[in-house]
């Protein structure tokens, strides 16, 4: 199956400034992409050369099946991640608006904003001003203008930024219906959680470079897992044990240390308890974290990132 | 094209469906008619300005004439009272006199406030006069009393050279009869038809020159609104960027034909009324002698090249008072035909007006002007073809700006600006 986004060898420099570097990475149709990576990691640059508003220095961009996505403006639907909408339109009339411009005739984008309002419980709010509209309920009805014209690839930049806790739950559902319709989704975002949940494929990007594209499952084999002891000892207490490739301690306020112990990749996690259990370790408390993507961010484009 | 539609649909709806807009457009007919209404009023309103004349020439035969002067005519009416005694004799003793009553320190006798002092001094065939006035800044009193001043020293100079009053009065009556006659009035003599098409062209560059700025305004705040909520980056995934400025252009062209319609039909409901057969002279003007073709040849290449410059400007401003650093020498630029519209009345055929109908941004406004007095056809085609090539040129850059500017984030700067404009920008 033809990939719906293809990137090879993406480069965009401003000067001597490179804000993007040899990209590449290919999305397959109906799968949700995260595009993750700290503020200033090319993540909306590289949206706008997919979207067709800024070229690509060099490298190759297929937008399902197009090499320009200006080709295809009709078939995408985008979410910028400053928002606004017309403040005096009604949350009809913008939705319609927008999907008119992506060639649905004006009566059924009426007819397909009211029924998408609708079930987004925004029935109440379909007729009045958006300006009258609290930030959480236009950033919606922003969102539902980037989709009430049925689109095949969904590019959302940092979705979830502003939203309260309730309203992103409502966002994830969303994006999983889109997905569920068949669309590509692919949204940038800084906040892993999301991702985790969410995406089939992740791709981190870092200074402008991609740091890992894959599943959620295999970004997350990149951090190891630890083991967290707390009790009344030290550094020393796992120093040499099987399966740790490092210790780090904390101190506690009631006098004991924490232990997060790094474990190496496929090492058992039984091997390193009985070299503690061993050492007449009095362990307080003991605990395996896996690793998530946060971890896996963090180690694959180090501390100073994120 | 469709797309371009709709945009220039929701832009005219976004104007045409707010309050200010109707509240803005009779205002201004309004404004101007209560600016008739009231300065009159104000006028008439205003009290009655006090003279008092002192006649010191022998006979004192002057001051009937000076007090008759001012007492009749426009803008007012003066009321003449008694002068209040003291020393008139020289213009320091005079002033000495009256710098207390013109102050308003003190009454004359009769218990009235002085706004002025006539004082004629000199003979009755050779006078002079000194007036003391309150209001310096009022010509009309002074305008009055110098021209009744002069008829009576003329009638003294002709009674003493032996002329008898009734043979003074047949010298009056016998003023010469001066007819203006014209190749361009059909009927020879010039009549007001014949100076109409002059105040109409006039008048068309004034309203040309407003409504291209009204309607480029428009856009302005528009496109600073749309780039101030990034609306603009969703619209140009929707639609290209000549596209996007296309229908913004269009409906701003709407929203100022609405205006124009407004006021055109109020001033032929209250010209209409007041003098139907003027209308029906400028009728026969705009379509007979086809001004209203030169109306709409000139709104089309000025609007396109007024509403592209600042539509592309407000591409790269986020706020207004970024857009009004940059229109600041614009503005100055465009008060230049206001300058010289005037001389396209009266001096049509001066050479520098000539001159400047040729600059691009000009002709608009000066050949609209001049239109109604028969400008030579190869000036009207010469002057219309490097407007819209102009304009031509001026649509393709921009729409390469435009573009830029919308992406791009931050205060205004110079250097995308340029590369804007220049093409090393973003994706046109």
């Amino acid at each position: 199956m033809r990939p719906a986004l293809e990137l090879a060898g993406v480069t965009k420099r401003y000067g001597g400034f490179t804000a993007v570097g040899d990209l590449s990475f290919e999305v397959k149709p109906g799968a949700i992409l995260g595009f993750l990576g700290p503020n200033g990691a090319g993540k909306t640059t590289t949206l706008r050369m997919i979207l067709g508003l800024i070229a690509p220095t060099s490298g190759e961009l297929e937008v399902l099946g197009e090499r320009d996505g200006r080709r295809v403006r009709g078939r995408i639907g985008f979410l910028p991640e400053e928002r606004g909408l017309y403040r005096r339109m009604t949350p009809v009339g913008a939705i319609a608006f927008f999907a008119s411009l992506k060639g649905v005739p004006e009566a059924e984008a009426k007819r397909r904003a009211r029924r998408l309002l609708e079930e987004n419980g925004l029935a109440q709010a379909a007729d009045r001003q958006i300006r009258e509209l609290s930030k959480g309920m236009s950033q919606k009805v922003q969102l539902l203008s980037a989709i009430a014209h049925e689109p095949e690839l969904v590019i959302l930049d940092e979705p979830f930024s502003g939203l309260d806790p309730v309203n992103q739950q409502a966002l994830e559902g969303l994006i999983r219906g889109l997905a569920q319709r068949g669309a590509t989704v692919l949204f940038s975002t800084h906040v892993m959680q999301h991702a985790e949940r969410l995406c089939d494929q992740v791709v981190l990007l870092a200074g402008g470079r991609k740091v890992f594209d894959g599943n959620v499952a295999d970004a997350c084999s990149a951090a190891p897992r630890t083991l967290v002891l707390e009790g009344p000892f030290g550094c020393e207490a796992l120093a040499g044990a099987p399966g740790v490739d490092s210790v780090h301690a904390e101190a506690l306020d009631d006098g004991r240390t924490r232990l997060t112990a790094a474990l190496s990749s496929g090492a058992p996690v039984q091997a390193v308890l009985k070299a503690a259990f061993d050492r007449n370790l009095e362990i307080a408390s003991l605990e395996l974290k896996q690793p998530h993507l946060h971890d896996a961010f963090i180690a694959l484009t180090g501390p100073g990132e994120g | 094209m469709t797309r371009t539609f709709r945009i220039a649909a929701r832009e005219y709806m976004a104007f045409v469906r707010t309050v200010g807009f109707w509240l803005s457009i009779c205002l201004m007919p309004l404004g101007l008619l209560s600016v008739m209404f009231f300065s009159g009023m104000a006028l008439r309103s205003a009290p009655t300005p006090r003279i008092a004349i002192v006649d010191l020439t022998p006979g004192a035969h002057q001051a009937s004439a000076l007090g008759a002067a001012a007492a009749s005519g426009k803008p007012f009416a003066a009321i003449v009272v008694a002068a209040p005694p003291g020393d008139y004799t020289t213009p320091a003793a005079a002033g000495a006199t009256v710098r207390p009553y013109l102050s308003g320190d003190r009454t004359t006798p009769s218990g009235d406030k002085l706004d002025a002092v006539a004082i004629v001094r000199g003979s009755a065939v050779d006078p002079s006069l000194d007036l003391w006035t309150r209001n310096i800044n009022e010509p009309a009193l002074q305008s009055r009393l110098s021209d009744a001043l002069a008829a009576a020293a003329r009638d003294a100079r002709l009674r003493k050279a032996g002329l008898t009053p009734s043979q003074i009065d047949a010298l009056d009556a016998a003023q010469p009869m001066v007819t203006q006659y014209s190749p361009r009035s059909r009927a020879g003599a010039v009549s007001f038809a014949d100076r109409l098409p002059a105040i109409a062209g006039f008048a068309m560059g004034i309203v040309l020159w407003s409504l291209i700025l009204t309607g480029a305004g428009i856009l302005l705040n528009s496109v600073i609104e749309e780039k101030q909520n990034r609306i603009l980056e969703v619209l140009l995934t929707s639609a290209s960027a000549p596209e996007i400025m296309g229908g913004k252009i269009l409906g701003a062209a709407a929203v100022t034909a609405t205006a124009l319609v407004v006021w055109v039909t109020v001033a032929f409901i209250v010209f209409g009324s007041a003098n139907p057969a003027l209308i029906a002279q400028l009728a026969a003007l705009f379509i007979s002698k086809g001004l209203i073709f030169y109306f709409l040849l000139y709104f089309v290449g000025g609007y396109l090249m007024y509403a592209t410059l600042f539509t592309t400007i407000g591409a790269f401003c986020e706020t207004p008072r970024e857009a009004q650093t940059l229109l600041g020498p614009l503005m100055i630029v465009l008060t230049i035909p206001i300058l010289f519209m005037g001389q396209a009345v009266t001096r049509p055929d001066a050479p520098l007006l000539q001159t400047l109908s040729w600059v691009p941004p000009f002709t608009p406004f000066l050949m609209a002007a001049r239109a109604a007095t028969g400008p030579p056809p190869w000036q009207v085609a010469g002057t219309a073809a490097l407007m819209f090539a102009t304009t031509a040129v001026e649509l393709y850059v921009a729409g390469r700006a435009f573009r830029t500017g919308a992406l791009a984030s931050g205060r205004f700067d110079f250097g995308v600006f340029l590369a804007g404009i220049t093409g090393r920008g973003e994706r046109a």
